[in-house]
């Protein structure tokens, strides 16, 4: 039995469906990132899950309890939100021992668990300020500490890293595993960050129109997904996508054929950037293309290529390969591998190559 | 764009000066005038220098004032004490009744909420002589002619609006999230109120509360026609210095200090809370 | 040639032109001077623009980016030192006159104007041709991805398109300069990569000068033919992008630029032999040890120093002069992998082609290439050494 059941949930809000039929199963000690463009309901399921909101329909189970419609104090969760909703008039240790008080722990036994929940989270030295006091990393740790600190059941993190600074995000992305495995927790992470979904789920749930469409293992979501617009979600830059005509095994993109097994008709054809190759002379298959722009992007660099009917393609190579390509525009060489290319469906968007899971 | 030339701020400083003399004239004058005789206060032209008298403080303190007509007995004193009892009453009656109902109209969205807050405000609206003769004819019906519970019920009108308003727009300012965490830490609504959102709204409750004070310290109408003269306020009360012998003007102008004064001492102490930080950094940004 | 009269419509003139050039010559700005808490938010900047070039003011927030800004814009008072468009001083200027088309952090946009006539407002009122206007105003929404839009009010749009509409009323224009605050903050993350791309490709075509403020690296390196690196007023570096990677002058702009940032670890100088450098944990305990880069013989014996090498130049695999290690993350993230690797009690961070085959709790070596090594001197955070040279003074 999973420990949290998410079966079939329906919400609206007015006459806007944020989630419908969204099922999800959840194990114990498991991180399941649920990602998704901004505006899908993942704030909205997590309000559902702590009982801030109640559901239209479906039922929600906690360690075989139901606890659909149970008041929040009731759930034993855990929840860190986006803009940290600490306590104003308390200082960080009020704020993190408030759960513990809630439960009716000792102060002796509050104090030790804050002590101890700070220390992991390196906080231990600002407890007594008031958040104003706290730098944006600070209040978010403190809010994380204040979620983890009873031990609950369940641990819904709303994109906490999500207003704290790029260096910082990052860091936490390492240390939140380790913080999140030392207890055990059985956690829900919201985010829309591609990378952050990868790196910290155990799988990562994509949620859509208001169900998950695909939950999968991160590495899986990126090779298979299962439509084009799962597709778009993962990679930076995003996945180039072309209208294209397939016939009897074939497409053909930018004049160019490529040999990919597919049903015939109308479909949208998938390249990732990295998966375009890009030089200064021709080779065999070659597609010649201008090359407009250079952008780095960290330790990679996005060039901007122009097909000769004003099609954009994006490619992108590692940092030192950027550097042969001068400013302006250059006349260049695009190679694509049909390996390398994704099918979807032109209609439903479902992925029609590669065709193995 | 900051750019003031010394010039600018030179012409800004002297019309500051213009308009704040302008203002504190009339107050400054008053001042001046309590500590007069009669006399000294009628005297043309008016001087600025005199020999300042505490006799109107006195006469207003024990209750008795020497004129040519006779001693006068003066219940200022008595007006006082009504002031006190009518304005706390009302303002205390007020934020029990009104805190509530403003977090209610604040977070819960029901039918008719906002239909139901506009009604209550729109009290302050209609003047108040308009309801006053046929609710001095009920409150005669049914014993509350001249009564201190008659009057604080009435005085509601004046205060509750006030207080709704204002900490209600204070209870929608604090983010809904801070609540929702202290219920998912395990507690129940009402400590939630009592613990985040009332503390929180601090600011606007001690400036609702000064403002609902005020008013109801300052009102007349009310008084004048529903209170018998034990009962009276200190705002109906300056009626008796206008005598047959005459305008009491230095009595009238003690009279006007004495009362002030605590409006003045409840400002100074709220002023704190209003200026004390609204955004306390809890909620990013 | 004759300086262009005040506010008439300019063409960028050739590069190099003295006419031109922005240059800021130790600009300082004093927040409430008079008052009893003066704040010195711009201390002693100073650089000079070339024409046609794009540079990016980069820092976190509080460290005087959008103060220079303002005051290259005209709407701050410059407290001390002079700004100068090629030899004539613009301080006294006000912003109309000065020939800016500006983007503003808080989009600005006229509300009960449509977006295409928000976008089109300064040519419409340089009395420019109205199928002109239209077709500049269609090129660059479609530019920016908000061709769909352009009928609807500010109101009804969101954050995102709003900045986008802020943004396509600046580079519609025809100006000196362009100053852009915080353009892009609000784009959503499918949208970034390409309209970066379009952007410097559209400033670059057009010898657009360009100054734009932003707290995230990421996009300053995109961006900016070079960038200005602030922190608490001062300006740190003013470099290129490749430059700030390979050669950062200090310890902060080592630190700040990257992603994932440099791994940067307290260490020691070692004589013995060739010379070596040694990491310390953070208990000043030795974590582990790399050969030194050329040269080091100018260092003392046991100096304090701060060791840096950026996460892709480490080579993953055994070699001479390998670290070991165990595996803590491994994250592969589509076209990279990021590594966490724990050396004695540090963690490094390693960025590697393709997938990485190594379980965490693996054991794993790792080479830190003398040529990618920079150091540090361990007071003053200034750089000593980057790869085989010597740190050119700042």
């Amino acid at each position: 039995m999973s420990y949290l059941v998410l079966e079939s949930l329906t919400k609206r809000f007015g006459r806007e469906t944020v989630l419908e039929d969204a099922s999800l199963a959840v194990e114990q000690g498991e991180t399941v990132v649920v990602f998704g463009p901004s505006g899908c309901g993942k704030t909205v399921l997590l309000r559902l899950i702590a009982g801030i909101h109640e559901p239209d329909a479906g039922a929600i189970r906690i360690d075989d309890r139901t606890v659909t419609h149970l008041a929040p104090e009731d759930r034993n969760v855990g929840m860190a939100f986006q803009n940290f909703a600490l306590y104003p008039h308390m200082s960080a240790f009020d704020n993190i021992a408030s759960p513990l008080r809630a439960r009716g722990l000792t102060a002796a036994e509050v104090t030790r668990r804050v002590e101890e929940v700070a220390t992991l989270l390196k906080i231990e030295h600002v407890l007594g300020h008031l958040p104003r006091a706290l730098s944006n990393g600070q209040k978010q740790r403190t809010s994380l500490a204040r979620s983890l600190a009873p031990g609950p059941a369940v641990l819904l993190l709303d994109d906490p890293l999500r207003n704290v600074d790029a260096k910082l995000r990052y860091e936490m992305r390492l240390e939140l595993p380790r913080v999140l495995k030392a207890f055990n927790a059985t956690v829900l992470y919201v985010t829309q960050d591609y990378k952050e979904a990868m790196a910290l789920g155990h799988r990562v749930a994509v949620l859509m129109g208001g169900r998950f469409v695909q939950v999968d293992q991160p590495a899986r979501l990126y090779t298979r997904p299962v439509s084009r617009d799962v597709a778009r979600l993962f990679g930076d830059p995003t996945i180039n996508l072309y209208e294209a005509h397939a016939e009897s095994g074939a497409i053909e993109l930018f004049d160019t054929q490529f040999a990919v097994p597919a049903p015939s008709g109308p479909c949208v054809v998938g390249i990732r950037p990295e998966h375009v190759e890009v030089g200064m002379e021709q080779r065999p298959g070659a597609i010649p293309v201008e090359l407009d722009a250079v952008t780095p992007l960290n330790v990679r660099a996005v060039l901007l290529l122009k097909t000769r009917d004003g099609q954009e393609i994006l490619a992108t190579c590692w940092e030192d390969e950027a550097a042969r390509f001068p400013r302006g525009h250059r006349a260049v060489w695009a190679t694509l591998r049909p390996d390398d290319l994704m099918l979807f469906d032109a209609a439903s968007g479902a992925r029609l190559a590669p065709r193995t899971h | 764009m900051t750019r003031e030339t010394p010039l600018g701020r030179l012409v800004r400083g002297v019309l500051l000066t213009i308009v704040g003399l302008f203002f504190l004239f009339p107050i400054v004058w008053v001042f001046l005038m309590s500590f007069q005789t009669n006399a000294t206060i009628l005297r043309i032209p008016p001087s600025l220098f005199f020999s300042p008298t505490l006799d109107n403080y006195v006469a207003l303190i024990s209750g008795k004032l020497q004129t040519q007509a006779g001693t006068l007995e003066i219940a200022f004193m008595n007006n006082l004490m009504n002031s006190v009892i009518l304005s706390v009453s009302s303002v205390a009656l007020s934020l029990v009744l009104g805190i509530p109902a403003a977090y209610a109209f604040a977070r819960f969205r029901f039918r008719l909420g906002e239909n139901i807050a506009f009604t209550l405000l729109s009290f302050r609206f209609a003047p108040p002589l308009l309801v006053l003769l046929p609710l001095l004819l009920y409150f005669r019906t049914i014993g509350l002619d001249n009564t201190y519970i008659g009057l604080i019920w009435v005085y509601q009108l004046i205060t509750l609006p006030l207080i709704l308003w204002i900490v209600r727009g204070y209870f929608e300012d604090i983010s809904e999230d801070i609540e929702h965490a202290y219920r998912v830490d395990g507690n129940g609504w009402f400590k939630t109120f009592i613990r985040i959102a009332v503390p929180l709204a601090r600011p606007g409750i001690a400036a609702a509360t000064l403002l609902a004070f005020i008013f109801a310290w300052n009102n007349f109408v009310f008084a004048l026609i529903l209170a018998s003269a034990d009962k009276q306020p200190v705002t109906v009360g300056a009626l008796a210095f206008v005598t047959a012998s005459g305008i009491q003007y230095g009595q009238i102008a003690a009279a006007l200090v004495l009362s002030v004064i605590p409006t003045l001492l409840l400002a100074l102490y709220a002023q704190r809370y209003l200026v004390e930080g609204l955004s306390l950094g809890a909620v990013k940004g | 040639m004759p300086p262009p009269a005040h506010g008439s419509r300019r063409e960028p003139t050739e590069r190099g032109s003295d006419v031109t050039t922005l240059t800021l010559d130790r600009v300082s700005k004093v927040y409430g001077q008079r008052g009893s808490n003066p704040v010195l938010a711009v201390d002693g900047i100073g650089m000079a623009i070339d024409d046609g070039e794009i540079v990016g003011l980069l820092g976190s927030s509080g460290c005087g980016k959008t103060s220079t800004l303002r005051m290259v814009a005209g709407f701050e008072d410059v407290t001390s030192g002079e700004i100068r468009l090629g030899s004539r001083v613009i301080n006294r200027l006000a912003p109309a006159k000065r020939n800016v088309a500006m983007a503003f952090e808080g989009y600005a946009l006229y509300p009960p104007l449509r977006v295409r006539d928000n976008i089109g407002f300064a040519l419409l009122r340089d009395r420019h041709p109205r199928t002109e206007v239209e077709a500049k105003v269609n090129e660059i929404a479609s530019l920016l991805e908000i061709g769909d839009i352009l009928d609807r009010y500010p109101p009804t749009i969101s954050a995102g398109q709003q900045q986008r509409t802020s943004l396509a009323r600046a580079l519609i224009r025809k100006a000196d300069s362009f100053l852009l605050d915080e353009p892009m903050s609000q784009l959503e993350p499918q949208l970034r990569a390409i309209l970066r791309a379009r952007i410097k490709d559209w400033l670059i075509s057009r010898r657009m000068t360009t100054v734009f403020v932003t707290h995230d690296q990421t996009e300053a390196i995109a961006l900016a033919d070079r960038i200005a690196v602030m922190e608490k007023g001062v300006l740190e570096q003013f470099a290129t992008p490749a430059e700030l990677k390979e050669r950062p002058a200090t310890l902060f702009v080592a630190s700040f630029i990257g992603e994932p940032p440099m791994n940067i670890f307290k260490a020691r100088a070692h004589l013995d032999g060739l010379g070596s450098i040694v990491a310390l944990d953070e208990r000043g305990d030795a974590a582990f040890e790399v050969a030194s880069p050329a040269g080091i013989a100018q260092l003392a014996e046991g100096q304090s120093l701060w060791l840096g090498v950026r996460p892709h130049r480490i080579r993953l695999g055994d070699g001479p002069g390998a670290v070991r290690g165990i595996v803590a993350s491994n994250h592969w993230l589509g076209d990279q992998s990021h590594l966490g690797i724990e050396v004695g009690r540090n963690l490094v961070i390693a960025v590697a082609h393709g997938v990485v085959d190594a379980p965490i709790g693996s054991e794993i070596a790792a080479i830190l290439p003398p040529e990618s090594l920079h150091l540090f001197d361990g007071e003053t955070e200034r750089a000593l050494f980057h790869g085989v040279g010597a740190a050119v003074a700042a």
